[in-house]
Formats: structure tokens, C-alpha cells, sequence
């Protein structure tokens, strides 16, 4: 373990985590909304602000990539982090002014107008969706594309994401709710990416259980046998 | 998160926190879905909560002097008093932040029971907590008798079920009473949010549980938990006899928001109860007519609560 202060109490961290973790597992409050434990840290929203002093050098960093470190200072809720923070969700707010989420985050950190011109986006460009979708998935179905205020996220030309499973995971994840699923009897669409699998019916129940393309690529994966998922789950005997 | 996200539990569920706050280590049984479903609870929840917990299985396993599975504040209560304790807990907080005596911060107040500890015993401080409308989440985990104690019957046992004090024999055929309905009890508080959950399917009750953290005022959460020493199966099928409760219709999955009903999950053709009851010994006594009766009401049920859910 790993010893260092936050806002002068002595806490530890475990190897090769990050200051941010460390800080809520120690019951310090930090807003974020990009980070997630199952993928790597990207650094996106910057909500995450902190200042740090490191051999006697004051900075302001991110708390989600900044790995724990022996024996720095960290400060969590300095006038100048507490800005910075402001300014962070000010702009993101900006990008996104209908997100229910943001607008209450933004409240709660002080900040009741926007000075920026405002966009009408949704997204909030965290890369969680990508990420899950890379790190843990493995499908690879979308990824961030062009630059500046038309960077967008999705399949490439924003077209139906031909290698997504429809298996939700970034539903979950996103933040902000914005990646919609739905899911009617035979069949499954991820809304946000174009992507509908019909789903296979069980041969037993009749039940149609999963989207075909998902079970195809378990399959392949797992080197399963062909008739694997003939049946359902419960139905398998 | 998205409504409809009971299916999706290959990849999502390892988006979930991979914190234990219910440390391995406990000595629950093999296959115990209570213990499972305990687990998912705080991952759900996270850190800052407070859990007050009644007398039972998940009690006794869990803190074992000098031990303890707990990793977040945990008080236990006696049985009738679960609801009260927790509705004090939530009140005191309120009033320390009120007064600048703690620092505002959302801090969740959970009661955790058992059947019995919910639908028997602790039933009157429940009611009370609930109409008083305290902001705390109650969670009930239903593996339908007094297991702790040696399988006793409680009023969600289900009917034909034997336990030992509604023993399968030449007298009678195990329960002869039907399950209690206690998420519409808990709804009938005009509480903003009651549901039912199964950690077979364990997104769909992170989603909850979340939920009902993050809803001002009192939740209440069923979840329906396998216990293979009470129900007689084999520990290996406790994930399956959660998925078959939820499939054949006898334990639906469901919310009840602001009184307006949804069914998380929706099976066109719902699986024989038989599927269900075979693999566990507490059912292994009933004749096919009679389970043919209980599937009668299981579908009755099952439509009405359809009817309920306005959903087709
Ligand atoms: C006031 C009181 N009455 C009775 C008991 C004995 N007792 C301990 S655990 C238990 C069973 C609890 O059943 P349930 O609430 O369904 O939880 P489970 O053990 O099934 O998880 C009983 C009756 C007790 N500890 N305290
Ligand atoms: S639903 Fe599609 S895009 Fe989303 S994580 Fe799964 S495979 Fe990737
Ligand atoms: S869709 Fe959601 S998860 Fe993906 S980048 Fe946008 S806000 Fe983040
Ligand atoms: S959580 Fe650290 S930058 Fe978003
Ligand atoms: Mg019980």
C-alpha cells in the first residue's frame, strides 16, 4: 500500500490505482463522470480537478489518471480546484444544456448560468461507451470520430455499428443516459447506434432469449458446440 | 441507466464495481442467493450508507464475533424493530446536517430483514416507517421461511411448500396458505417506489436498488432469494431457480413507481411451474393436480398483475 494525504488525513492507496479512487473509497467527495473502474482512465470531463503537492511542487491535475504517489499532498477542495471545477461543468453544461443530470450537478457545484455559447448535444463526449465497449466487450463497435465541436461518438459515418452485439454494456455505463436500448419480443436495437439483432427463439420454451449476431460471436469465442444455443438458458439442460 | 436492462448480464455485469462491501469470508452456504443478492445490495449502494439490520440468516453469517463481513456502518437491531431503528437513523442525520453538526452529503439509510423479519415480525415498525415517510430504502430478502432457525413456515412460504412447521405428510401437503403479498402491502403506503428483484438477474436489481437510493423518500425492494438448504436443491441451481421463479411467472419482476405498475420483464409463454418445483425436495410431495392448481392461480395472478402494468 501506498501512503500520501488528502485534505490532511493520512490515507493509502494501492499500487498502480489512482488518487481518485483512493479519495471515495476514503470517503472524500470529488464529482466525476468519466471515470469507471472496469476501464482505463481517459481524463475527459475533468471534473475530477485536485491540486496536488509533489516534492514540494504545487499543480493542478486530474485525480482519475494521476496514479498514487508516496507521499504527495493532495487538496480537494481548494478555491482553485473548486473553480476549475465550475469552469469544467460550466462548459459541459454548455455542450449538453438538457442534461437533467448535468443541470443538477452544475447547481450543486454553484454554478446557475451558462456564459458560453450554448450547443444542443447530448452527449457529453466521456468515452465510457468506447471504452467498455473495447476493454471489456471486445466488440470494438464505435469510436470517437473528427475533432473540436463536431467530434461526435458512434460507428464510423455514423452509420449502423456493424460490429456491435447489442449487449447493453454501454447502455449501462453511460453517465448521462443517452444511449437507449429496445428491446421488443424478437428482436433488440442499441437506438443511439443504428443497431437492431432479431433474436433467436428457444427451441424448447419458445422464448426468444438473445440476439442471434451476440450468441454467434459467444460461440465462435468459446468454441461451443454448434447447437449450444439452440435452447435457452434455463431451458439447457 | 436504460429501463429495459434485465437481460443483459454477460459483459454488464463486469461494468459493476468490482469493491466488495459484503466481504467473502462469510459462512453462508453454498449457493445462498440471499448472501448473493446482499452482495449486489452494496455494490449498488456503494460506500456512504448506513445498514441497519434485523436478526437472520445474513446476521448470523456475517458477524460472527470477533468477525465481521460488514465494510460500510452496520447496526444490528432486534427483529420488530428494523423499520424504527432506521427511520431514527435517517431522522438524526437530517437533523445533524440541519444543524451544521455533519456536512451535507447524501448518506443512504438501509434496513435489511428476511422474510420473516419483514413480513411477520417487523411488519408494524415497517408500516410505520413507511407511512411516516422517512428518505431510507427497506430491502426484504425473501428465501420464504425462517431459515436461520430451522425452516420454519412465515407468511411468504409459499403454498404446497413444506418446511417444518407445514410438513408434507398424510395431514397435509406442506403450506396451506398463499404467499403474502408484500410489495403491494409496502405499495398500498402510496410510497414512491416499490420493486421486485432476483439476484439471477443482477443488473435489473443493481438498477433498483440504485433507484431506490436515489428517490426522496421510502423504497421498499423484494428480492426473491434462493436457499438451497431451506428449498431442498442442489447449490449449483440457485441462479437457475432464480431465472425459473422469474420465468414461469411465479416471482415477477416489477416496479411500482408513484402507484403506476411496469413489469421489468415480460415472458409471452411463461414455463411450467413443474420446471420450478422439481428441482427443489420442498415441492417433491405435490401431485401433478395440484400443481396444476397452483399454476392456475400463478397465471391468474400473472395476468392481473399485467393488467396492473397496462402491458400485453
Ligand atoms: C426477537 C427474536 N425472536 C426470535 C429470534 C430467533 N430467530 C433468529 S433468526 C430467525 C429466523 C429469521 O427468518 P427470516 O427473517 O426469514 O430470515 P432468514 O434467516 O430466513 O434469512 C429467528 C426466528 C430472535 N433472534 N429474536
Ligand atoms: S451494445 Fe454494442 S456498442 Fe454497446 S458495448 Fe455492446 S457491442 Fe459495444
Ligand atoms: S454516449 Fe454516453 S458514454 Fe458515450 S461518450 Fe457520450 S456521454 Fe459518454
Ligand atoms: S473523472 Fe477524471 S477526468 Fe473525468
Ligand atoms: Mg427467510
Amino acid at each position: 500500500m501506498i501512503s500520501f494525504v488528502i485534505d490532511g488525513q493520512p490515507v493509502e492507496g494501492k499500487e498502480g490505482g489512482n488518487i481518485l479512487e483512493a479519495a471515495l473509497d476514503a470517503g472524500f467527495d470529488i464529482p466525476n463522470l468519466c471515470y469507471n473502474e472496469s476501464v482505463k482512465p481517459y481524463g475527459a470531463c475533468r471534473l475530477c480537478l485536485v491540486e496536488i503537492i509533489r516534492k514540494g511542487k504545487r499543480m493542478m491535475t486530474t485525480a482519475c489518471n494521476y496514479p498514487v504517489t508516496e507521499g504527495i499532498e493532495v487538496f480537494t477542495q481548494t478555491e482553485k480546484v473548486l473553480q476549475a471545477r465550475r469552469m469544467m461543468v460550466e462548459l459541459i453544461l454548455a455542450m449538453c444544456p438538457g442534461d437533467k443530470l448535468i443541470q443538477d450537478m452544475a447547481k450543486g457545484m454553484g454554478v446557475h448560468e451558462v456564459r458560453f455559447k450554448k450547443e444542443e448535444k447530448d452527449c457529453i463526449l466521456c468515452g465510457l461507451c468506447a471504452r467498455v465497449c473495447d476493454e471489456v466487450v471486445g466488440a470494438h463497435a464505435i469510436q470517437f470520430s473528427d475533432r473540436g465541436d463536431k467530434r461526435e461518438m458512434g460507428a464510423p459515418f455514423g452509420e449502423e455499428a456493424m460490429d456491435c452485439i447489442a449487449c447493453g454494456a454501454c447502455v449501462v455505463v453511460c453517465p448521462v443516459d443517452v444511449i437507449r436500448m429496445e428491446e421488443k419480443e424478437d428482436e433488440r436495437t442499441i437506438i443511439r447506434w443504428k443497431r437492431t439483432l432479431k433474436k433467436k427463439k428457444c427451441k424448447i420454451c419458445g422464448n426468444y432469449f438473445a440476439p442471434w449476431f451476440q450468441l454467434e460471436k459467444f460461440r465462435e469465442y468459446t468454441k461451443l458446440p454448434k447447437d449450444f444455443f439452440d435452447t435457452c438458458y434455463t431451458c439447457r439442460k | 441507466m436504460s429501463e429495459m436492462t434485465e437481460n443483459l448480464d454477460v459483459f454488464t455485469v463486469r461494468t459493476l464495481t468490482q469493491k466488495e462491501y459484503f466481504a467473502p469470508g462469510h459462512r453462508a452456504c453454498q449457493g445462498c442467493a440471499e448472501a448473493l443478492a446482499l452482495r449486489l445490495v452494496l455494490k449498488a449502494l456503494g460506500r456512504n450508507v448506513i445498514i441497519v439490520a434485523a436478526t437472520g440468516c445474513m446476521e448470523i453469517v456475517s458477524s460472527p464475533f470477533p468477525f465481521t463481513s460488514w465494510r460500510v456502518p452496520w447496526i444490528h437491531v432486534a427483529f420488530e424493530n428494523t423499520a424504527a431503528v432506521a427511520s431514527g437513523i435517517e431522522a438524526a442525520l437530517k437533523a445533524l446536517m440541519r444543524k451544521g453538526r455533519l456536512p451535507y452529503k447524501k448518506i443512504t439509510t438501509v434496513a435489511f430483514a428476511g422474510d420473516g423479519g419483514t413480513a411477520d415480525i417487523g411488519l408494524q415498525a415497517l408500516s410505520g416507517a413507511l407511512e411516516r415517510g422517512h428518505d431510507f430504502v427497506y430491502i426484504c430478502t425473501d428465501n420464504e421461511a425462517y431459515m436461520n432457525t430451522g425452516i420454519q413456515r412465515s407468511s411468504t412460504t409459499p403454498f404446497g411448500a413444506s418446511t417444518t412447521t407445514s410438513p408434507a405428510g398424510k395431514v397435509q401437503m406442506g403450506q396451506i396458505t398463499w404467499k403474502k403479498n408484500m410489495p403491494a402491502i409496502a405499495a398500498a403506503h402510496n410510497i414512491p417506489y416499490v420493486a421486485t428483484a432476483c439476484p439471477s438477474y443482477p443488473i435489473d436489481l443493481v438498477r433498483k436498488v440504485k433507484k431506490a437510493a436515489d428517490i426522496v423518500g421510502p423504497a421498499y425492494v423484494h428480492i426473491l432469494s434462493v436457499c438451497p438448504t431451506g428449498w431442498r436443491s442442489f447449490p449449483e441451481n440457485s441462479i437457475k431457480l432464480g431465472r425459473l421463479a422469474v420465468e414461469s411467472g411465479i416471482f415477477p419482476l416489477y416496479e411500482i413507481e408513484r402507484g403506476q405498475y411496469r413489469l421489468s420483464i415480460n415472458f409471452p409463454r411463461l414455463k411450467p411451474v413443474k420446471e420450478y418445483f422439481r428441482l427443489q425436495g420442498r415441492f417433491r410431495h405435490l401431485t401433478d393436480s395440484m400443481i396444476e392448481e397452483i399454476e392456475k392461480r400463478v397465471h391468474q395472478e400473472y395476468e392481473r398483475l399485467k393488467e396492473k402494468a397496462k402491458q400485453k
